[in-house]
């Protein structure tokens, strides 16, 4: 009798289930008109929530993080602690990137997004990271200090130039740093 | 005809009460009729578990449970009303590889942050009208993970002799198709 699998336990056998469209059939069909879209998209853009008490507390998260990782650099940190570390710092920074926008602060976004993608790719914590981490916190602070909403304008683009910049001459001064798995 | 949005009830979970309550309004002004509220991962479980919604929108960090760990619990556990639910998730992370993860955590749609109403929009229609399979295997339950592509945008070589062929007649009736507008 011929044996299906040698006797051994399927591992990639998938089972396809198609579950009942619960969804359509309650809302039907047109979609949303455009007159509900910008009405929406209006309060989006119009909406008075502060920003700034929550920005606050990112930037103190990512300012112990900060820390936590100057006071690790003296020390031999593993990998392990090295992901921690880098961690501490770049969550408070992904959630000031999601939510500037969303709340009038574009430039802290588009600042956010620059170190998020920085760090992404940094394979380890050392000096010349933690410099260019404490400019963008820095630079964050002063925009949520100066309360600069939108994309800050001339000023805002010469920052974002000059953050990008300096991230850029790090990965061209370490090549060898760039953690070719991450990207 | 429009859809009927008031017969539905959403689930949001976020744990910055602003964003909380701005998402909560976008959708009461699509028409959503209830929208549930919690604030992590284990209130909106248990949430989710008692209020049953028809779709869920959750952040990935919070404490103490975060997103996708919920998103899990909503696919696999034993109290879960519904394993099939929909469910988006908000996030600012965009790369790649943050993206795999939660797909291979259950997500059903991914919304970077931040994010316009129309992303928003796009991503309930496409969970109304295009909605995915799921698939069951030894270590993972949930949605479909592969996304069909259109075989006009395959760039790379053809297998068989007649697929140049079908291949330019797909793409020609594209062109005319759009000549014609």
């Amino acid at each position: 009798m011929e044996q299906d699998h040698f006797n051994q336990k399927p591992k990639r056998d998938a089972q396809f289930i198609t579950p009942p469209n619960t969804l359509k059939s309650k809302v039907g069909d047109g979609g949303l008109t455009e007159v509900i879209l910008n009405r929406a998209q209006d309060l989006l853009e119009n909406n008075t929530q502060d920003f700034r008490p929550l920005a606050e507390i990112y930037l103190e998260q990512m300012q112990n993080g900060l820390q936590s990782a100057q006071n690790a650099l003296t020390a031999d940190t593993d990998e392990n602690k090295n992901e921690k570390l880098i961690a501490q710092i770049l969550y408070p920074c992904v959630q000031l990137k999601a939510n500037g926008g969303m709340f009038h602060y574009q430039l802290v976004t588009d600042i956010a997004n620059v170190f998020v993608k920085f760090m992404e790719v940094v394979e380890r914590l050392d000096a010349e990271t933690l410099e260019i981490a404490q400019a963008f916190y820095t630079s964050i602070k002063l925009i949520i200090n100066g309360q600069i909403k939108g994309d800050g304008g001339p000023k805002g683009k010469a920052l974002m130039d000059e953050l990008n910049s300096a991230c850029k001459r790090y990965f061209e001064k370490h090549k060898e740093k760039i953690n070719i798995d991450k990207i | 005809m429009s859809y009927q949005l008031n017969k539905i009830t959403v689930l949001v979970v976020e744990d910055n009460k602003p964003m909380l309550d701005l998402t909560k309004s976008i959708l009461k002004s699509f028409g959503v009729g209830t929208v549930e509220t919690a604030l992590d991962g284990e209130e909106g479980f248990r949430k989710f578990c008692s209020t049953n919604p028809d779709l869920v929108i959750v952040d990935w960090m919070m404490e103490p449970m975060d997103g996708i760990s919920m998103c899990r619990h909503i696919r696999n556990s034993d109290e879960s009303p519904n394993q099939y639910v929909p469910v988006i998730l908000m996030t600012g992370f965009s790369e790649k590889k943050r993206v795999i993860s939660a797909r291979d955590a259950g997500i059903t749609e991914f919304l970077v942050k931040p994010f316009n109403v129309r992303a928003l929009y796009k991503r309930l229609v496409q969970i109304v009208e295009k909605p995915r399979q799921f698939v069951r295997v030894e270590d993972f339950f949930g949605p479909d993970r592969r996304r069909k592509r259109k075989a006009e945008d395959y760039s790379g070589p053809f297998k068989r002799k007649t697929d140049a062929e079908k291949f330019s007649a797909k793409k020609k009736d594209k062109v005319e198709h759009i000549d014609f507008r």
